[in-house]
């Protein structure tokens, strides 16, 4: 009995492991996300805009939609050109919030709002392989580190949605 | 009645001074002081594979200068007892730099047999403000490339990051921030080496003087890194 039990958890555990390992078969060889621009009367420090860089790249790593994440302006060789991307965008909104209206209201009134949009790129043709928008909303008392976090990961999950659905055979 | 006044003054000034030497002895206390328990050491790990040239180039690093303006450069967290650095951040990158260079049997033993000498200006190393639930760490740097025949130099920006997980106890508070800094050191030296920007920066050298391009003859050697 004993021994049937641990050969069916064994076997589970294979199955869950094997599972595990093609949900995270990984689309794309390498990814190089560029610093994002602001739109003009967007306020927002240079800290944040570094801060979401390395929160994106964190966010492309851990959800192993590529294999690596290289840095801005690094090089990448001729064969992996085709199975690359580069990611750029732009912060096109951004309102600070109004932690009076948050506290009174409630329901979302008040919270901090970002959207932005991105480009995907593919390195060797520069085609446009999708264009995310998004949109995040944060309560006003948390930092603009938190939103930019909430913001990568929002934005890798949508292009993990977007890359996945567009390389799918029609 | 002025004898009770004075009095009562020399005693007010007594506890007044009493108090002020409490709060200064208090904040000398909460200074984190470097000690071997909260100290870390930085290492690259893995040395990066720079990119090829077409003619093999001998890199010097010359010169390394701190322009972060830190007091406390080897104090990279104050909080929880503080955490330190065991050597200087300007060796650190120096040592990150050459033991990549050596690797690819690109560094010059000294100024005079280096086709190119590097000038590292270091920016920033260490942790930024993050969000608060993580560690952000960041090294970034620019590096003067100097033909020394010519006289000319162009400049290099690298910048690396890295995230990593808070922690509540302070070993893996620690652990957390040595691999949080050695990521982003890794992760500049790699911007730097495999950066288009050092290619542009050869390149442009090597029209000034007879240093091998990094270019035309790239194309006939080896595969050319896209861009």
């Amino acid at each position: 009995m004993r021994i049937f039990a641990a050969t069916l958890l064994m076997g589970m555990l294979v199955a869950a492991a094997a599972a595990n390992a093609k949900d995270e078969k990984t689309l794309f060889k390498t990814a190089e996300a560029k610093h994002f621009t602001t739109s003009e009367g967007v306020e927002l420090t240079p800290a944040f805009v570094d801060y979401f860089y390395a929160e994106l790249r964190a966010e492309l790593t851990k959800n192993k939609l590529v294999n690596e994440v290289i840095g801005e302006g690094e090089a990448v060789d001729d064969a992996d050109a085709p199975k690359s991307l580069v990611i750029s965008g732009t912060i096109t909104e951004y309102k600070k919030g109004n932690v009076v209206k948050s506290a009174l209201i409630g329901f979302g009134a008040g919270f901090k709002s970002l959207k932005m949009d991105a480009d995907v790129l593919r390195r060797s043709d520069k085609q446009n392989l999708c264009t995310i928008h998004v949109h995040v909303k944060v309560d006003p008392r948390w930092n603009e580190q938190v939103m930019a976090k909430s913001a990568a990961r929002e934005m890798v999950k949508e292009m993990r949605k977007a890359l996945t659905e567009g390389a799918k055979p029609a | 009645m002025p004898l009770r006044q004075a009095s009562f003054l020399a005693r007010a000034a007594l506890l007044a001074g009493g108090l002020a030497s409490l709060a200064s002895q208090r904040v000398k206390a909460d200074e984190p002081k470097p000690k071997p328990d909260n100290t870390i050491s930085i290492q690259l790990g893995d040395p990066v594979n720079p990119q090829k040239f077409a003619r093999p180039l001998k890199f010097f690093v010359e010169n390394i200068a701190d322009r972060s303006g830190n007091p406390q450069p080897m104090l990279v967290l104050k909080e929880r007892g503080g955490v330190f650095l065991d050597k200087q951040p300007t060796q650190i990158v120096k040592d990150a730099l050459e033991q990549s260079l050596k690797a690819a049997n690109q560094l010059a033993p000294d100024a005079d047999s280096a086709d190119l000498v590097l000038r590292v200006y270091l920016f920033h190393f260490g942790l930024a403000t993050g969000s608060g639930l993580d560690f952000f760490g960041k090294v970034e740097f620019s590096v003067m490339v100097k033909n020394p025949k010519a006289g000319e130099s162009q400049e290099v920006k690298a910048v690396g990051t890295s995230i990593a997980n808070a922690a509540v106890r302070k070993k893996n508070l620690q652990k957390n921030v040595q691999e949080d800094i050695e990521g982003a050191l890794h992760d500049a030296v790699r911007n730097f080496l495999r950066g288009t920007q050092l290619k542009e920066a050869v390149t442009a050298l090597a029209k000034e003087n007879d240093v091998p391009s990094a270019q035309a003859p790239a194309a006939v050697a080896a595969k050319p890194p896209a861009r």
